[in-house]
């Protein structure tokens, strides 16, 4: 679903290297933390995927598509295959909830009633079939985040990314969180989730992919957050 | 993007941003009123100048018995011989000269009495100080040149004028009068321009989180672009109506009203130019400043927002 080949990034020339020699292949249906501390190149890589950024060398394909060879013009129909969640939430504050949802179905053109049906069903997902006539500020911050997530997936895309979703949650809520994604997972969508939430990831016992400098130095199936090395 | 969706996305953009908006709708209304003079002045022009050139003639001024220090009238006043003369040798310049209407001295001194009626100067000019003529229409009025080669300093001719001369003069002025308003409709579209790519940065900002969430779900470049290109293009048009209408009032009470009623009086010899004129400058004038729009504010887009 998600491939990079020998992906090198670095912003400008002279620049230390964002990411180097990244090998990765997350394949459909897949939940996958990428953790590593700050500046590792977790934004990095998922700035890749979502064609915010090209990269220096290598090859990145997305939901079949080689990015490289994407011409500028489709780009926004390969986004529309990805939901894209992140820390801030990045709400309209001026919305309801169920407006903040409905809009991504508006820009996209849906019908009234495609709207009126779906955006219950995805408040439902996330648990906030009864808080559709809130504004966000009146939403705790999981609140706001589980709306930010039926945002995302409002559009049925089949990858979602997250990008530290729970950097600004406590850790219950944080659990919660990550517990809505599992279940989005579950339904058949592929998550690729930034994070350097320790207790998060060896609580859930997910691949993980760990990037130090720009490089992938551990790819590992049903990992923790450090490795746990032998005795 | 359904279009109930986008007329609520743009009256949202138009209310949010009123202040921007007000001054982009005068600003277009004051340069395309300026433009709209420029055109209708020079419309004028064409229009006075045909009217003229058509009445307008050459003059042939026959001597008076005290202009004997002209040369060709040392003999006095005209005699019936030179007065036959140059009747035949104007026949003969046909087909420039169209046609000839003699005046004769009681009828030049009545003219006179007519127009300066009210002046106490009438009284003091004797009737043989006003010269007899003859009125001569030429089918090419440019080809005046050839009638005073032809009749200046010919006997019995104390003078050859070529009427366009004064009125050029009035031409002249509403030549300058029209360049003038062209120039500052050119400075005020500029400002339009100007006025419009800043108005479309602001909103950008305002609007960025919105904008940032569209790119993000896949909206394509056109669908995000639109609602800014809409909103420049309702306030436009809406300068332009307004332009219209300020045209339309100068036009009926300033021109059609006032200016036809003070000449009036000058026995009504100037056309003016009317409404129909207007009509006929209006599609210009709002075609162009919704070019203008489009392209200023695409240019715009292009530059601030990151689709």
């Amino acid at each position: 679903m998600i491939t990079l080949e020998n992906v090198s990034l670095r912003y400008a020339k002279g620049d230390p290297w964002a990411l180097r020699d990244v090998d990765l292949d997350v394949t459909r249906g897949e939940f996958c933390f990428v953790v590593g501390q700050s500046g590792s190149g977790k934004s990095s890589l998922l700035r890749l995927v979502i064609v915010e950024q090209a990269p220096t060398s290598g090859r990145v394909l997305v939901a079949g598509h080689d990015l490289g060879e994407l011409p500028q013009r489709r780009v926004h129909l390969l986004r529309r295959q990805i939901g894209t969640v992140f820390q801030d939430f990045r709400l309209l504050s001026g919305k309801t909830v169920a407006q903040n949802v409905a809009y991504v179905l508006q820009v996209l053109g849906a019908r009234r009633h495609e709207i009126r049906q779906r955006v219950p069903e995805t408040l439902a997902l996330v648990g906030l079939q009864d808080k559709g006539r809130r504004l966000p500020h009146e939403l705790s911050g999981g609140e706001q985040q589980r709306v930010a997530i039926a945002r995302a997936m409002v559009n049925k895309p089949p990858i979602l990314l997250a990008d530290e979703p729970t950097g600004n949650l406590d850790p219950d809520t944080s659990s919660e969180i990550v517990a809505i994604l599992d279940r989005i997972n579950r339904a058949g969508t592929t998550v690729l989730m930034a994070t350097h939430d320790t207790s998060i990831v060896d609580q859930f016992r997910k691949r993980v992919v760990q990037l130090h400098e720009g490089r992938v130095v551990r790819d590992q199936a049903e990992g923790g957050y450090r490795q746990v090395v032998a005795p | 993007m359904r279009p109930g969706f986008l007329l609520g996305e743009i009256g949202n953009g138009l209310r949010r941003n009123v202040s921007m908006v007000v001054s982009v709708v005068l600003v277009t209304m004051v340069s395309l009123f300026f433009l709209g003079i420029g055109l209708l002045a020079q419309q004028q022009v064409s229009t006075a100048k045909g009217f003229w050139y058509d009445k307008v003639e050459v003059s042939i001024f026959l001597c008076t018995p005290g202009a004997t220090e002209v040369a060709s009238c040392s003999e006095g006043g005209v005699t019936e011989e030179q007065r036959e003369q140059v009747r035949a040798d104007l026949e003969g310049l046909s087909p420039l000269v169209t046609e000839v209407f003699y005046e004769s001295n009681e009828e030049a001194y009545e003219r006179f009495r007519e127009q300066f009626r009210n002046s106490p100067v009438i009284d003091s000019i004797p009737q043989e100080a006003i010269p007899e003529s003859f009125r001569v229409n030429l089918s090419d009025p440019s080809r005046y040149e050839v009638i005073r080669a032809a009749f200046e300093n010919a006997p019995g001719v104390e003078s050859v004028e070529d009427q366009r001369e004064v009125v050029d003069k009035l031409f002249t002025f509403l030549g300058v009068l029209s360049v003038g308003a062209l120039a500052l409709a050119v400075a005020m579209v500029v400002c339009a321009v100007l006025l419009i790519s800043t108005t479309i940065r602001l909103t950008a900002w305002t609007r960025r989180r919105e904008t940032a969430i569209k790119r993000m779900v896949g909206a394509s470049a056109f669908s995000i672009h639109l609602p800014f290109i809409l909103e420049t293009v309702v306030a436009t048009l809406l300068g332009a109506a307004l332009a219209v209408g300020l045209l339309w009032a100068t036009v009926r009470y300033g021109v059609t009203g006032f200016l036809s009623e003070l000449l009036a009086g000058e026995s009504g010899l100037i056309s003016l130019v009317g409404e129909r004129d207007l009509w006929l400058i209006t599609p210009f004038l709002v075609g162009g400043a919704l070019l203008l729009a489009v392209v200023t504010a695409w240019l715009a887009l292009h530059r601030h927002v990151r689709v």
